[in-house]
């Protein structure tokens, strides 16, 4: 009849318990090396190749390369630029990617702005997010303590 | 003099009221916070102290928006009339055995007959906003409030038999006397009362009037502002106005181990009573509409006269 | 003597609070009894299917992720297995496992936020918070495996994307042992409640010819007496070699329908710990699924269903021999479960809309596709 008075128990038994409330800005989730946040770009390694255009489902990767200085068979990038209003965040550009020059960061809370066109990340902003995320990088950024976090 | 002194004590009372009624809401947040395993508001203080003081400084810095399809006069005036009774029955809730305002000898009737005038200021809000969810949520809240004023009456009674009074000072004085508080001498009495409590309050389980899931926010769906926050003080103050009525009703009001002061024992006692709606909150679904009026009329009601009728005879066989 | 009555339309969504999402309905009611219903959907329709004509094999993945997005994994599966089915692949074992360990976690966390979500529409607050603590232990897994805590784009045609993380499978058995007990305690919390009991037994009753005219699945069915589970009635991926029932309630009703999902949800538990067990070591995909551009299957038809948490979910895929699907047709549960509304609420309250609704358990994304 009164089954309904167990459950008075278990709210009173949490009452007690230990608080889970991450405090977001104070403290925030350590997201897994694999999650996939914003890109980040290495102009150095890129070879030009365009397959991560073509495999971005919508289409918001677009990419220029100018023929390199010093070696003229080799092509070098030239803009490099996300739309991230469209960019899902799937990651299949990294996947293609042959020599990891496009990789996804840990990173997911860099990217709210006021303006809708602040979304268009080009070569440069792509190439300074540093963070560390699933991807293997001779040079990691040493200035860089907590993940996502800058010290 | 008389209406100087009236004037000043009022005046005191509202204040503490606002400031009651501000931390009853930090407490409500608090304490259902806590059993879902978050921690509640605490941003803006040491543990959220100030939470609700920005909060209604939110609401009052907010546009005044009157509906233009809404009945203008009712609608400006619904959150008066339902904030006027719930505080006007103060005057005769006795603090300690020194501090209180009216020394009423209906203070029973006086806070039970004008407590009931608090649904109309429900009716008239929900009826000129001219919202169908409004409407809906008033005429649950109505047919709610009218049905459980009835137990909640009722199960009064048996306490007014036994002291043969009907004054609020009466009631703790006999509680002091006998040596007993009323919720062991009238148990039944006591329970009913705090389920019809719930339900004149519009509170979980019994919050249908205000059922966010069905009637996105019932009566008040169409205010905002300064007037949502006059429904919300008038809310939680006729709360606290329920919760001092049954704590010198069954818990014998400002009595308690001599230690701490009268007063102390009274807001202890209130917090308990607080606390044991929020936790009903916390833990228990809204009940359904038909069940609601059943449960009242089928089960509060005859409990509350059988209730009445066995103190009767026991009074009468006792020979107190 | 009657009383005159005038019934009044009222319109719920699509921003109403126990909507869901974005789905509307169009209420006449009298006083508060439900005369006439009309769902209206489409507020979220994005053309999933026609976009499917324009991609890749691979590229559409992610897309079926934002279908049904509380059980990514079951749509990225039956995505997978459609055009596996077309190009006859064989499946490396440990993907499979990995895929079903995937797909139960999933379908674990798609019915903790049921569950949370209906009570919170039946109105007790704190299982909302409870079932969303015990959620995010589903995803954090879910997102240390696939990088993404609920679009996971996690499958690949010819197997997975990635192989568990060092201590992953640990991990799982872990939160199998915790995940059990705290629904022990929903048990106590709610299942036991008169005033729940009261809002959901008898209400919303569905019975077998409904359920089979509208062609309703998944834990609708199985709550109205139909024991139907394709996971156990045509076994996909390697579901055969796992011990575990199919749990049915006679009645019909929103209760049976609130026991069914709990049931499932020790069900899936169950198929979890033992997958962990037997889970061998192995690829995770096919040599070919590597060169994930590069799919062609040859020219041909596949229909591949699975069990979702919604219901069957199924997809019919024609190839006409390039590298993009000819026609991706998807059957999406929540779409096929919400039409069977418009009948089973006439008559009923507000408060009953309410209850039956969430009953349902639609995801708009899935809805409207």
């Amino acid at each position: 009849m009164f089954r309904l008075l167990k459950g008075f128990g278990v709210t009173f038994n949490y009452f007690r318990k230990k608080k889970i409330t991450i405090q977001y800005p104070d403290e925030r989730v350590v997201m897994p090396e694999r999650f996939r946040g914003i890109h980040r770009f290495f102009p150095d390694k890129c070879i030009v190749c365009n397959l991560c255009v073509t495999a971005c489902p919508t289409d918001v990767i677009t990419l220029t390369g100018k023929k390199s200085e010093e070696n003229p068979k080799k092509k070098i990038i030239d803009t490099y630029n996300i739309d991230f209003q469209g960019c899902i965040l799937c990651d299949f550009c990294t996947e293609v990617c042959p020599t990891d020059a496009i990789v996804m960061t840990a990173r997911y809370n860099n990217l709210s702005s006021f303006n809708r066109s602040e979304q268009f990340k080009d070569i440069e902003w792509l190439s300074d997010n540093h963070v560390y995320g699933y991807y293997e990088e001779s040079d990691r950024v040493p200035e860089m303590g907590e993940r996502g976090e800058q010290k | 003099m008389d209406l100087l002194f009236m004037a000043i004590y009022a005046v005191a009372v509202l204040g503490g009221l606002l400031g009651a009624v501000t931390y009853a809401i930090l407490f409500e947040r608090k304490v259902i916070g806590y059993m879902q395993i978050r921690t509640g508001p605490n941003r803006y203080g040491p543990w959220g102290m100030f939470q609700t003081i920005a909060d209604v400084m939110k609401l009052l810095m907010k546009e005044d928006i009157i509906p233009a399809q809404a009945d203008r006069k009712i609608f400006v005036l619904a959150p008066v009339v339902a904030f006027a009774p719930a505080f006007m029955v103060f005057a005769v809730i006795s603090w300690s055995e020194n501090l209180y305002a009216a020394d009423l000898n209906i203070g029973v009737l006086y806070f039970l007959g004008v407590s009931s005038m608090t649904m109309l200021g429900v009716l008239m809000g929900g009826w000129s906003s001219n919202n169908k969810y409004s409407l809906l949520g008033a005429i649950r809240g109505v047919s709610q409030m009218i049905s459980y004023e009835l137990p909640l009456v009722l199960s009064v009674l048996g306490i007014v038999i036994l002291v043969g009074s009907l004054n609020l000072r009466d009631i703790v004085f006999f509680q002091q006397d006998v040596g007993l508080w009323f919720i062991i001498l009238q148990f039944p009495a006591f329970i009913i009362y705090m389920i019809s409590a719930i339900a004149e309050l519009n509170r979980s389980p019994f919050d249908l009037p205000e059922a966010e899931s069905e009637l996105v926010s019932g009566y008040h769906t169409e205010y905002s502002g300064f007037r949502y926050a006059f429904y919300m003080l008038a809310e939680y103050t006729y709360a606290i106005a329920i919760a001092a009525f049954a704590t010198t009703l069954f818990f014998g009001g400002w009595l308690g181990p001599a230690f701490l002061p009268g007063i102390v024992w009274f807001l202890l006692k209130m917090c308990l009573f607080m606390f044991v709606w929020f936790w009903l909150r916390a833990t228990l679904p809204r009940a359904r509409v038909e069940n609601l009026m059943q449960f009242c009329w089928k089960v509060l009601i005859p409990l509350a006269l059988l209730n009445i009728v066995v103190t009767a005879i026991i009074k009468v066989w006792m020979g107190w | 003597m009657a009383i005159k009555t005038e019934t009044m339309t009222l319109n719920m969504g699509p921003q109403h609070p126990s909507t869901h999402g974005v789905f509307r309905l169009v209420v006449d009611v009298d006083g508060e009894t439900i005369k006439r219903v009309e769902p209206v959907m489409g507020y979220l329709h994005r053309g999933s299917e026609k976009l499917a004509e324009r991609f890749v094999y691979t590229q559409f993945i992610p897309y079926t992720d934002r279908l049904d997005y509380m059980n990514a994994m079951t749509n990225n599966y039956v995505y997978c297995a459609a055009v596996e089915k077309l190009l006859e692949w064989e499946i490396p074992e440990r993907a499979e496992y990995l895929r079903v360990i995937t797909m139960e976690l999933n379908r674990i966390a798609s019915h903790l936020v049921w569950w949370g979500t209906y009570l919170l529409d039946i109105g007790a607050l704190s299982p909302f918070l409870y079932a969303f603590r015990d959620r995010d232990h589903c995803l954090d897994l879910l997102n240390e495996i696939s990088g993404a805590r609920m679009t996971f784009n996690y499958m690949r045609i010819g197997g997975v994307k990635w192989d568990s993380p060092d201590g992953w499978i640990d991990r799982v058995k872990e939160k199998v042992k915790v995940l059990r007990e705290n629904i022990n305690e929903y048990d106590t919390l709610v299942t036991g409640n008169e005033i729940f009991q009261s809002r959901t037994i008898g209400v919303g009753k569905l019975t077998k010819e409904q359920i089979l005219d509208w062609g309703i699945s998944g834990p609708l069915a199985r709550a109205s007496g139909l024991k139907m589970d394709i996971r156990k009635d045509e076994p996909y991926s390697i579901y055969d070699r796992f011990d575990f029932d199919i749990p049915t309630q006679e009645e019909g009703d929103v209760y049976a329908r609130y026991k069914v999902r709990i049931a499932e949800l020790y069900e899936s538990l169950k198929i979890i710990e033992q997958a962990c067990e037997q889970i061998p070591e192995g690829d995770i995909i096919t040599k070919k699924g590597k060169r994930i551009m590069m799919i062609k299957p040859p020219a041909g038809e596949a229909y591949t269903r699975a069990e979702a948490s919604k219901g069957e979910i199924g997809v019919y895929a024609i190839s006409n021999g390039k590298n993009k699907p000819y026609r991706i047709k998807l059957r999406r549960p929540s779409f096929v479960n919400v039409a069977i509304l418009q009948e089973l609420l006439i008559g009923k309250n507000i408060q009953d809309l309410v209850a039956i609704f969430g009953s349902l358990d639609i995801v708009l994304g899935e809805v409207d596709a």
